[in-house]
């Protein structure tokens, strides 16, 4: 693996300055270097990694890990189709391999027929609330809830609450939101399909 | 009513480094659940710019250990493409093993960063590295610590010239020396048995056989300094390493 790592030495000693939005790529187009398939991939990369695991640290070390080992291969000029299957191929692995180590479960996998870096393009498509996969599968998920359900998940995912605040906002003992939370749960996810929210109430 | 799965949602939802359990189907379906609805959290949306900085200066960084101290070496000869899909048929592998180990060191460094929920400002991430600086003697010589046919393409081993000592490897050809003490609190390093990553027997720091830190202790709060490299050369069959002389009390 060493071996094959042949380096272009004054690439990286050049800090390049951003451009605030990447310029929309073409078919066909071709990243000039590494820093521009950097620049461009490492927020999809992220998004895409924060779908999968839901939290900062490890979203953060999976990235570093993909661009860690794709950096060497990647050096080249290469095609944007190219370098994005490239990244994707190697998140999917990252990620299972963090999954296995962790939980011994593949919880999420990326699927490299339906991933497509595009559309973890940027927050804009996030605050539109339906354009993303994800976003898409959350409005889902929260629609098919009875009603009480669906507002301690909004209060606790969507708005940030915590436990207390959320308990408060639905009238509630603590321990009851923390029920009405796993149940919650368990109902948007598939599980105990006749939703029961009694101990809330 | 503590369920296992209720502790990893909770951490998510304090923007905490979830820990791991053995998870059963359904709360395996609960997780991937709450991971979705993650996507709403603010974090989802990008990476923090400090962040995106300091995976670029690791990248560099690795980069310049690859290349060796002063290694003008021109780009390859074979054409961009072919490159491209050789590497690309190595990802799977490559990723794996060689990505494994860094990911230690991440967690170690991003647990400290990322315990609390704010932004932390672009003062508060780890440290970088200290640059790998070269290790050379004020009074030295050149001196023999292997044979140049023993040490194939890819290959590690291990020297000791009693007041320095360290690992020898041979990447496209050329030979480079790091010294092989710990650059925590100075243990001497061991070579893991598939040979591709130094470990520390102290306090588990590891570091690649070129000397960049990959995974450090906690207590450490902060990537380790890369592992100094030594000057050494190959002459006449030999692989010479540049160290103070034989002192009498120690033969080598």
């Amino acid at each position: 693996m060493i071996g094959s790592r042949v380096v272009k030495a004054l690439r990286f000693g050049v800090r390049a300055v951003w451009p605030d939005e990447a310029p929309t790529t073409l078919p066909g187009a071709v990243y000039p270097d590494w820093d521009a398939i950097y620049a461009d991939n490492v927020g999809r990369i992220y998004r895409l990694m924060f779908a999968k695991v839901g939290n900062r640290p490890d979203a953060e070390d999976l990235t570093s890990q993909v661009f860690l080992a794709a950096y060497g291969p990647l050096r080249a000029t290469a095609g944007v189709g190219q370098v994005r299957a490239y990244l994707t191929a190697t998140a999917r692995t990252v990620l299972a391999e963090h999954w296995r180590r962790t939980l011994g479960h593949q919880v999420t996998e990326i699927d490299l027929e339906t991933t497509d870096l595009e559309d973890y393009t940027g927050p804009a498509a996030a605050d539109e609330t339906a354009n993303g996969p994800t976003q898409q599968r959350t409005t889902r998920i929260l629609r098919a809830l009875p009603e009480r359900q669906r507002q301690i998940l909004v209060l606790r995912f969507l708005r940030g609450y915590s436990i207390r605040q959320a308990a408060t906002e639905l009238g509630v003992s603590i321990a009851n939101a923390k029920v009405l939370q796993h149940r919650a749960l368990r109902a948007a996810a598939g599980l105990d399909k006749d939703g029961t929210e009694g101990e809330a109430s | 009513m503590r369920h296992p799965v209720d502790s990893y949602v909770n951490r998510l939802l304090r923007r905490r480094r979830p820990k791991p359990f053995a998870p059963t189907q359904d709360e395996l379906a609960v997780m991937r659940t709450a991971i979705d609805l993650m996507a709403a959290a603010p974090e989802a949306h990008g990476p923090r710019p400090p962040f995106v900085e300091q995976l670029r200066a690791r990248i560099s960084e690795q980069e310049r250990d690859e290349k060796g101290p002063e290694a003008a070496r021109p780009a390859w000869r074979a054409p961009a493409r072919r490159r491209f899909l050789a590497a690309g048929a190595l990802t799977a592998a490559g990723a794996a093993a060689g990505v494994g180990a860094d990911r230690m060191a991440v967690i170690a460094s991003g647990e400290d960063q990322n315990g609390r929920p704010g932004q932390p400002g672009p003062g508060s991430g780890p440290q970088q590295p200290q640059p790998q600086a070269e290790l050379t003697p004020s009074v030295g010589v050149w001196r023999d610590v292997a044979a140049s046919a023993d040490l194939a393409e890819g290959d590690v081993h291990p020297f000791d010239l009693g007041s320095v000592s360290g690992f020898l490897r041979r990447a496209s050809g050329r030979v480079q020396a790091v010294s092989g003490i710990c650059t925590h609190q100075g243990c001497r390093l061991d070579l893991a048995a598939a040979r591709d990553e130094l470990s520390c027997p102290c306090h588990g720091a590891t570091f690649t056989v070129a000397g960049v830190n990959l995974t450090h202790p906690r207590q450490s709060n902060g990537p380790l300094p890369a592992l100094p490299r030594l000057p050494v050369r190959e002459q006449t069959g030999r692989i010479q390493v540049y160290a103070p002389p034989p002192s009498p009390s120690h033969q080598d």
